[in-house]
């Protein structure tokens, strides 16, 4: 007796792959159309732009660290205005956390206000608020910390909120069973429960904050942006070279740092 | 009944304690002046009433021709850059690639995160000029950092089986890679490449503003003006495109998803 064996038919993919491919050409060939506003893809200007641009490539490769007392007054500014925003942003972003996520916040109407008011808040990118605020407020460090502000209650509420929303809610009900109001429940049980994750994303604003501060300066709201902004225009490229290399060393230890701390958490 | 007596935290109060000084410390150190941060609020209301009590629709064909621009600088930026990841994520994740490929790549992703996009694009503008093109690469190029990782991430956690026997079978790193790795990657890698885009649309606007094109650049062009009306409307403009592209991105993930765990995805950079 003989066994043929008999290969299973393959599943039919290419109507989906062929659909999924064209759906990318097509919003490729569309984003590329200089008339439509897309972008020109114009791989000649770097031919043509080469001798100057290897000049400055030059000026950034080797960093003029005459300039390095000139940063380190605005890099505390940095690290201030990170960290200043870091703690009023979680300050403000525990209790509107409380109040977006379901267990904690069971009203439906001012749980889906806070969120919807959140989304707002996150669709506006960082530099456009720093933008609008320096010119309402005046240059200086204020709308910088607004900014951030902005900006990590954003993105805090909405990262601890979804974990509460997806957390055990056991101790929760035991305070309701226990006839607490839903203030004393959120205090004594969601609140000590979350902190670990309240902390890890508040570390991880911290870290993001320091890049994002690095460059609000160039708008005018305070930090070393604002020399990365000057020296931009007197094309010095090779003090730029200095100051990248700084936010670079100093971003990479806050990042080292917060992950630590971040793992001794869990 | 006895009460048990409560832990005594010394480490829970050193770290507030530090985190209390550090915090003075800093604010003292911002030199914040007072009078400006008590008019803050009556501030707010002016400059919200004259933005939005009554916004500038007649510019708004410009807005999202310029809309339109900063979206194409997001888009070209995502496919580039994820196409630049996963050609240098997957070489980068263990199992793949040897140990001199894969900590000088993780070390490159790490510099790469450390960068902001923006000076990324001071750099590029060097060579490409004050052009979208350029925002296209600096997007690119500052994706690679978080792209990559989340390239090997996600590959690292994709289960060996399939990948060890197309070994034993005799196929070389590239077939393993595309039979043994692709398909069970795949889906979350083109999930996270969607990503990718939305975080882009947000920054493209951003680099607008240092003037490489795009609703950005039309943004501190009125701003400068001072011209609160349109500037008003171009807000509304950013906040409902990119909620918009947020929520179809976010749908169209879910589909690819579909059946694929989910690791956590929505980590916003």
């Amino acid at each position: 007796m003989t066994n043929t064996l008999v290969l299973p038919p393959k599943p039919r993919t290419w109507p989906r792959n062929v659909g999924v491919v064209l759906a990318l050409a097509a919003m490729t060939l569309l984003t590329t159309l200089p008339r439509l506003g897309g972008v020109e893809i114009d791989l000649g200007s770097i031919a043509r732009n080469w001798s100057n641009a290897a000049e400055r490539i030059g000026m950034l490769l080797q960093p003029d660290l005459s300039i390095l007392p000139r940063t380190i007054e605005p890099m505390f500014q940095t690290l201030s205005m990170a960290i200043v925003g870091t703690v009023l942003a979680a300050a403000l972003a525990i209790p509107l956390s409380l109040w977006a996520a379901r267990p904690t916040n069971p009203n439906g109407l001012t749980r889906r206000a806070v969120r919807f008011v959140l989304n707002v808040v996150r669709a506006v990118p960082d530099l456009v608020y720093a933008t609008i605020l320096v010119a309402m407020v005046g240059v200086g460090t204020l709308p910088g910390v607004i900014t951030l502000i902005l900006f990590d209650v954003g993105i805090v509420v909405k990262l601890v909120s979804e974990s509460i929303d997806s957390a055990d809610s056991a101790y929760m009900e035991g305070g309701r069973a226990a006839g607490g109001t839903q203030t004393q429940i959120n205090k004594v049980t969601a609140l000590p429960q979350s902190w670990p994750v309240i902390a890890s994303q508040v570390l991880y604003s911290l870290e993001l904050n320091v890049r994002i501060s690095a460059i609000l300066g160039i708008v005018g709201a305070g930090g070393i942006g604002r020399l990365i902004d000057e020296v931009r225009g007197f094309y010095r490229y090779d003090a730029l070279s200095t100051i990248i290399i700084e936010i670079l060393v100093v971003v990479l230890i806050i990042e080292v740092v917060s992950n630590y701390l971040r793992k001794r958490l869990r | 009944m006895r009460v048990p007596t409560k832990p005594r935290r010394l480490m829970v109060r050193l770290v507030w304690l530090v985190v209390g000084l550090l915090f003075v410390g800093s604010f003292w150190g911002l030199d914040l002046e007072w009078a400006k941060i008590g008019e803050l609020p009556s501030d707010v209301v002016h400059y919200f009433g004259l933005m939005f009590s009554d916004p500038d629709w007649s510019k708004l064909p410009e807005a999202l021709f310029q809309t339109w621009r900063s979206v194409s600088m997001a888009w070209v930026g995502a496919l580039l850059g994820v196409a630049l990841s996963t050609l240098l994520g997957i070489p980068a994740a263990e199992g793949v690639g040897p140990i001199w490929i894969r900590l000088p790549l993780r070390w490159l992703f790490a510099v790469i995160r450390a960068v902001p996009e923006v000076i990324i694009a001071i750099i590029l503008l060097t060579v490409t000029g004050l052009t979208p093109f350029t925002g296209a690469l600096a997007l690119a190029i500052g994706g690679i950092g978080t792209h990559a990782k989340w390239t090997y991430e996600t590959i690292e956690a994709t289960p060996t089986g399939a990948g060890e026997a197309v070994k034993a079978a005799g196929g070389n790193l590239l077939q393993m890679v595309r039979w043994g790795l692709w398909p069970s990657a795949s889906p979350e890698l083109m999930s996270l490449g969607l990503y990718r885009f939305e975080i882009n649309v947000r920054t493209s606007a951003v680099l607008g503003l240092i003037g490489v094109g795009g609703i950005g650049d039309m943004l501190t062009g009125y701003v400068q003006f001072r011209d609160w009306s349109v500037v008003g409307m171009l807000i509304i403009v950013v906040i409902v495109v990119t909620m918009t592209i947020d929520a179809v991105s976010g749908r169209i993930r879910r589909r690819i998803m579909e059946g694929a765990k989910s690791i956590e995805l929505d980590r916003i950079v």
